[in-house]
């Protein structure tokens, strides 16, 4: 009787699986069922898609560098030092992981548009951000970067204490340290933290609508593309999306394999070393 | 553990058809898919129906996509005449007309006084997408005017016309082209530039039934309703359109 009701349940379990892959996959396989290898060439083929990859990968990347070079530094001081407010402070950089993107283009306007708060300051630069490139770039980096930072400071707080303690005693200062020690050691995780970061950051679309408005060649994204085409021309609508699934799985796998990839490789290393010197 | 699983699971097969019909249907509302334009004088003149307000291209698209709609108004001929040509919609009737014009910040940061001002260089212009009605509009008064070259001062393509007018409302923008009825509802913020009348597209506004709806007396009399109902008509009027 208990192995009948066991194997009942077990059947239920095989089944939420199945509804579950087959509810999230569906509509994935669809749009490559829809868009055809032919289909996919001709979308690609079409100015629209070219320019909206073009100002996607060009945006990003400096997203990224941004996200990067401020991210890791700020992840490294809360992952190592303990103050009054750190857990605030991280509350806060978390923040835009749950705003509604409508919200953060919002809120971009009302801080860096021309009748925001520093809208009178930039002009006086002679700096306008809206409805350039230069908005693409924070909006993106508005709603990517608490992914990296989040995920950074997880891999700051994973590398080993006594390692970082040990560079100290051995004379290294405490920025050869994180040069040499930290940051080799965590980055695993500081990889798969920018992948996400990075799959975020393709698929912006609220915030830098509503900030960076859609021009092609200039402000109109993959994700602004698809939205514009889907009532002008599906197949390069389709086409895209095809591109853009295929990217955010490429970016799940990285996300998913390079912690192990570097966590098995700095132990290996360090193994060697230690056989070598006796 | 079980019972709650029961409940659960009974809640859950409740609960799917009533979110796919989109919630109780004791009392069926008309549901009527309307241009952008028409976001403010569609619930002033009815508010019993649901409403979905947007592009009429996309709109046009959701209807041949199946969407559950009883009325379509749309703010080009095209689209309607379209769907009716595919046997998706009856015959459509015209409802209304509309004019353009260039709507500036009230703070004028571009210091526009006419639309041939667009051509100065450094103005930034919002227009809407070739394929929405408004876009498609200002298209042709630029062509009218033999303006098409302030297309280098555009700096942004909208889906709809309420994204011009918020985008230009927000002071983000210099001047976009829209409804002369879309001034009215934001004109603390907002003012417009009238276009000479040599530029103007004939803006006409059409309402046709949907084939699918559930109800298609209702429907009709809705149109009807519009169409005739005296203080439908004034509303229209009062709001800015044309009702020839």
């Amino acid at each position: 009787m208990r192995s009948a009701s066991q194997s009942a349940f077990s059947a239920l379990l095989v089944l939420a699986v199945a509804v579950a892959v087959a509810f999230l996959t569906l509509p994935i396989v669809a749009i490559f069922w829809q868009v055809g290898l032919d289909g996919l060439a001709d979308g690609l083929a079409s100015d629209v898609a070219r320019d909206a990859f073009r100002v996607t990968l060009k945006t990003n990347a400096i997203s990224m560098a941004l996200i990067l070079g401020v991210g890791t530094p700020a992840a490294y001081f809360l992952a190592t030092r303990r103050f009054p407010g750190r857990a605030l402070v991280i509350t806060i950089l978390e923040l835009p992981l749950v705003l509604p993107p409508a919200v953060a283009g919002l809120g971009l306007l009302a801080a860096f548009g021309r009748l925001g708060l520093l809208g009178e300051e930039l002009e006086a630069l002679g700096l306008t951000i809206g409805f350039t490139q230069a908005a693409v770039v924070f909006a993106v980096t508005f709603v990517a970067s608490p992914f990296y930072v989040r995920q950074a400071i997880t891999a700051f707080e994973g590398v080993d204490r006594t390692m970082l303690d040990a560079s100290r005693t051995l004379g290294a200062g405490p920025a050869r340290t994180f040069w040499r020690v930290a940051l080799p050691l965590a980055a695993g995780g500081l990889g798969a933290g920018a992948a996400v970061a990075f799959a975020r950051g393709l698929g912006e679309f609220g915030a830098t609508i509503m900030f960076a408005g859609s021009l092609q060649g200039v402000t109109q994204t993959v994700s602004l593309a698809v939205y514009q085409e889907f009532d002008v021309d599906l197949n390069t609508a389709l086409a895209i999306s095809a591109v853009l699934v295929i990217a955010s799985g490429g970016l799940l796998l990285a996300v998913k394999a390079l912690p192990l990839w570097t966590s098995s490789r700095s132990t290996s290393r360090s193994l060697f070393a230690r056989s070598a010197s006796t | 553990m079980r019972r709650a699983a029961l409940v659960f699971g009974v809640a859950l097969i409740v609960a799917l058809p009533q979110v796919a019909q989109g919630g109780p249907s004791a009392e069926p509302r008309l549901r009527i898919y309307a241009a952008s334009s028409l976001t403010e004088v569609f619930p002033r003149i009815d508010r019993r129906p649901s409403y979905s307000f947007a592009g009429s291209n996309q709109l046009a698209l959701q209807v041949r996509q199946g969407a559950p709609a009883d009325v379509i108004a749309s703010a080009a001929p095209t689209f309607t005449q379209g769907l009716f040509r595919e046997r998706r919609v009856e015959r459509p009737r015209m409802f209304a007309s509309n004019t353009l014009v260039l709507a500036i910040p009230r703070s004028n940061p571009a210091g526009l006084r006419s639309v041939f001002d667009l051509r100065r260089p450094g103005v930034k212009l919002v227009i809407g997408t070739a394929s929405v009605p408004i876009g498609a509009y200002t298209r042709r008064v630029l062509r009218n005017l033999g303006l098409t070259g302030v297309l280098s001062n555009l700096v942004s393509e909208e889906p709809d016309v309420k994204s011009i007018v918020g985008k230009v409302a927000l002071g983000e923008a210099d001047a976009g082209f829209v409804y002369r009825t879309d001034i009215q509802p934001v004109r603390d913020r907002v003012r417009a530039i009238l276009i000479p009348a040599r530029g103007q597209p004939k803006v006409r506004y059409e309402l046709a039934v949907v084939r699918s709806s559930r109800d298609r007396a209702a429907a009709r009399a809705w149109v009807r309703m519009i169409l005739t109902n005296a203080r439908a008509r004034r509303l229209l009027r009062q709001a800015g359109f044309g009702l020839r």
